[in-house]
């Protein structure tokens, strides 16, 4: 099941869903009506079971064709009106004043998002393509896919309108949020809408569900639903993405089960639990704990429950948090991490701590090398400033 | 004994020596009917074939066999060859053509020149959509529906393609016109509408259909043509054009052509559940009238598959309404169907056993499709993988499988000889087990959000895949199993005699079986009604000499 699936709190998700479950119990229903009389007539009316004298020609019988002419045609009324009426929810957009408008554009094959301009005259524009899982000859998974950092951000619980569409010279999409139960194709040169709005924090898988070509089957993307104020001070600022990293699932998923509640995750305070940033603990350990809860310590810090969190999720949450909680390593990075360590926090006796390095402190000594005290820092002339400005950001984020 | 139709046969041109000659200029309405069956089936297990490629691809995640453009094109093969080539000319093709003029009594079609026209025009769609395959850049890439502005951007071989179908759609045209003639005109005296098999009714309302609404895809596809060479600007938004109208034009006709595939085939269960129940069948007149009544309310509903395309709200509420009405109809006829059994003698044959198992999966591809008619539920499973196991239970599990109920049914007219019914039985099993396993799995997977057309998928959807895989396996030696029986008995099965089910309409009323170049001995009085059973015995009998009763 798709992450969200059954707990992404959206209305329309909750009215087309009783549409659905509605319409499966009359289906049900209609279902018996035809195989029971079916199963139990061939049955009872078997070869050697009549005689030929007993056969009759019963060819019409008023009452029992009313029947099933009308009671069917009541279910399926009943049907017409919830599909009906779910689609009014579906369809019937917010007031654009209480709404934040987020244009979206989908072409081959990818998604962007383009967001209203913020205080200070900034407009966030970010999305972008799907990376392709990577896989071995046999077809063992070697890297998951991955949206990256790219997504529709949104906050909780705030009207969110879109106004979608595609380039003139693409292609049909759709764009499709199983967890919202929400889809509608996005048409080069015009403009189609969808709403929604979340009460729960959390990341819910984007599809392209109209057929689009050679890379159809990986146009995905995000919604991350972020808390309104972790939204706002992103949203007026002129940061790329949201703090935190919502690269691998990792925030978002703390929060939708709930950990930061308890657990400081930017700072060592202890607030009901222990702060999670720690590099003491594998993701085994982490695990353990995720799934049978913690009560060793005896004393009023309290327990921590069993079963927090399930499958997938489990996992996931479990390599955040035994990774530091750092966001996804740049590649450039690899050259630095066997002198400086996967933290970028150095080693004794070969290398410093590169964490509090800025940017231009950066590009200088890897332009340049740099002797010191402990050894000599060769120079890698060929880096580029996007890769200096990665790893800059990455090593800010393992602070 | 007497010359059968395999013996000798009318030409279009001459009188050709050679047998070869003699069945390629043909214009025996049962030698086209059989042509059209050897064509048509050569095609379906190519498509078969098709799909087990793609179901091996996707039974684990990631590529393995083929990439992304190559399963494009595979399922755009399996589309077209499936619609275009097999399920559109399909029943009406093979039986229309077989069994229909021997049912009203009829010594041919009405225009047997312009029959043996069509057939061969029939082929050269099928010669030139395959052609596509090697020519150009390779087959077409779009799906079925070549929806635009995809079809108009593609670099791959789409015109061929869309000539092919406009080429095969003008076959269909003439099928229809040809069989709406010979219905009207040919039926044996005394053979008033409410007296004609229910077949012949299906095929009637199919007519229709074939004649008013193919030429609106004609149109589209020629449109499209225009546009992809000549830049016309219908349909790309680049030049002013909308694609929103190829999907409304596309559908005016591919939605009534589910109605065209499925009536003639709720013919063939109306033929078959009374004659193995022994009796007369329940609510003629109803299931008659539905028939047509699906045909003239399957004109309008084509909005329904296009509830995510950007239409208008209160369009999609109008076209969800009305499509409900369609489904009324087709429940009532169910419902008459399982009331034909009621105080009969269930005779559990392999035609009866594949009737009764179409009954159960042809209800689960119904009832899925309620649900997707319904606007709100559609907006989550519109092109998911409910959808695709909602049309392959409804095609599959209906059309083909009454398809296949048809075979075995009229296998005995056709050969004059009997399959080997363990066999038989065994084959039918396979094939709905395996129907089971291979779609019901999709049904949960589309509804958790798998789409359709994706050739890898996110791990969450790996277990549906993997059933499916098991189920088609099933399901294709199922298909093998029955088709090698036939092939296997058309020269040596046993001898079947005339009237093997004791049948009560014309077409088990022939002087011999195989039967003779024109059919009935003499054109016969219709002075009774289809299915009359008493003390489940046939009633009504013939001297086959002189086609006058003798009971």
């Amino acid at each position: 099941m798709l992450q969200g699936f059954n707990t992404s709190g959206t209305v329309i998700a909750e009215h087309i869903q009783q549409a659905l479950e509605i319409n499966l119990w009359i289906s049900l229903v209609l279902f018996a009506s035809v195989a029971i009389p079916l199963v139990y007539l061939a049955w009872k009316y078997r070869e050697n079971n009549v005689k030929d004298e007993d056969i009759q020609n019963v060819t019409h019988n008023t009452l029992l064709e009313i029947v099933w002419t009308v009671v069917p045609t009541i279910t399926l009324f009943v049907c017409f009106w919830y599909g009906y009426t779910s689609m009014v929810t579906a369809r019937t957009m917010p007031a654009i004043d209480d709404s934040i408008v987020v244009e979206v554009e989908g072409s081959k094959w990818k998604w962007r998002y383009e967001y209203p301009a913020n205080e200070s005259g900034f407009v966030h524009k970010l999305g972008g393509a799907y990376t392709k899982p990577v896989r071995d000859e046999n077809g063992k998974l070697i890297e998951k896919g991955t949206m990256g950092k790219s997504a529709l951000y949104v906050p909780v619980n705030t009207n969110i309108i879109l106004n979608m569409t595609a380039p003139i010279d693409d292609v049909l999409h759709a764009f499709f949020i199983p967890a919202f139960r929400m889809k509608e194709d996005v048409v080069p040169g015009r403009i189609t809408k969808q709403w929604f709005n979340s009460n729960q924090v959390g990341e819910y898988e984007i599809e392209c569900a109209e057929y689009c070509g050679t890379d159809h089957s990986y146009m995905y993307s995000r919604v991350v639903v972020l808390p309104i104020a972790e939204y706002n001070t992103w949203f007026n600022s002129n940061e790329e993405t949201p703090e935190g990293d919502y690269g691998n699932s990792g925030d978002a998923i703390l929060q939708q089960h709930g950990c930061k509640s308890c657990h400081a995750v930017d700072s060592d305070k202890v607030l009901v639990g222990p702060a999670l940033k720690t590099r003491r603990l594998t993701k085994e350990q982490v695990l353990d704990v995720i799934e049978n809860g913690q009560e060793k310590l005896g004393y009023a810090m309290g327990a921590m429950p069993a079963g927090m969190a399930e499958g997938t999720d489990a996992e996931e949450i479990a390599a955040y948090v035994a990774g530091g909680m750092i966001g996804t390593q740049p590649a450039s990075f690899a050259a630095c991490s066997s002198c400086h360590g996967e933290d970028g926090k150095g080693q004794y006796g070969t290398s410093p701590s590169l964490v509090s390095y800025d940017v231009d402190l950066l590009r200088n000594v890897l332009k340049n090398g740099k002797e010191g005290m402990i050894g000599t820092m060769p120079a890698f002339p060929y880096v580029s400033d996007e890769e200096v400005s990665a790893i800059a950001e990455y090593l800010e984020n393992t602070k | 004994m007497s010359k059968s139709y395999f013996d000798e046969t009318h030409c279009a041109i001459g009188h050709p020596k050679t047998k070869v000659m003699q069945w390629l200029l043909t214009v025996d309405h049962k030698r086209i009917g059989v042509m059209y069956a050897a064509v048509m089936f050569t095609f379906f297990f190519i498509a078969i074939a098709t799909a087990m490629a793609m179901r091996i691809e996707l039974f684990a995640p990631g590529a393995q066999i083929m990439d992304g453009d190559t399963f494009n094109q595979a399922f755009t093969l399996h589309g077209v060859i499936m619609i275009f080539l097999f399920i559109i000319p399909g029943i009406p093709a093979v039986f229309g053509n077989i069994v229909m003029p021997l049912m009203i009594g009829a010594k041919d079609v009405s225009f047997p020149r312009l029959n043996w026209f069509t057939f061969w025009l029939y082929i050269l769609g099928c010669l030139i959509a395959l052609s596509s395959l090697w020519t150009g850049n390779g087959f077409a890439d779009t799906g079925w529906t070549f929806y635009a502005p995809y079809s108009l951007n593609t670099n791959t071989n789409v015109i061929t393609t869309l000539v092919a179908a406009f080429v095969l759609g003008m076959a269909s045209i003439l099928t229809g016109l040809n069989f709406l003639v010979t219905i009207h005109r040919l039926r044996a005296p005394g053979m008033g509408f409410f007296k004609m098999p229910l077949f012949v009714w299906g095929i009637y309302a199919t007519a229709w259909i074939q004649l008013l609404a193919t030429p609106v895809v004609g149109i589209t596809l020629i449109l499209a043509i225009l546009e992809k060479y000549f830049g016309i600007g219908i349909f790309d938004p680049a030049k002013g054009g909308d694609p929103v109208l190829f999907e409304h034009l596309f559908w005016i006709y591919s939605h009534p052509a589910v109605y065209l595939m499925i009536l003639p085939a709720f013919g063939i269960m109306s033929e078959i559940i009374p004659v193995f129940s022994r009796r007369e069948i329940f609510g003629y007149r109803t299931i008659a009238l539905s028939s047509a009544s699906i045909a003239g309310i399957g004109y309008l509903v084509w909005g329904h598959h296009l509830f995510t395309s950007g239409m208008s709200d209160i369009a999609k509420t109008i076209f969800s309404f009305l499509t409900f009405f369609v489904a009324i109809p087709t429940g009532i006829k169910f419902y008459d169907w399982i009331a034909t059994m009621y105080k009969g003698k269930v005779i559990l044959e392999t035609p009866m056993l594949w009737a009764l198992g179409t009954i159960i999966t042809f209800a689960i591809g119904g009832l899925t499709g309620v649900t997707i008619a319904m606007v709100g539920a559609d907006i989550h499973l519109q092109d998911t993988y409910y959808s695709v196991a909602h049309f392959h239970y409804a095609i599959l599990g209906g059309v083909v499988f009454l398809f296949f109920a048809g075979l075995h049914y009229w296998y005995p007219v056709v050969t004059g000889r009997m399959y080997n019914e363990s066999v038989a039985k065994t084959a039918f099993w396979l094939n709905f087990v395996g129907i089971n396993l291979l779609w019901f799995p999709m049904f949960i997977a589309g509804y958790y959000g798998m789409p359709r057309r994706y050739f890898d998928y996110l791990p969450e959807f790996e277990i549906y895949h993997q059933i499916s895989g098991i189920g088609a396996i099933v399901i294709l030696s199922g298909l093998l199993l029955m088709f090698w029986n036939f092939l296997s008995n058309w020269n040596t099965g046993e001898l079947s005699g005339t009237n093997p089910w004791e049948g009560t309409t014309l077409e088990w009323h022939l002087p011999s079986s195989p039967p003779p170049l024109e059919n009935h001995t003499k054109v016969p009085y219709v002075d009774f009604n289809p299915y009359e059973y008493h003390h489940g015995k046939p009633v009504v009998k013939f001297d086959y000499e002189t086609m006058k009763r003798i009971d």
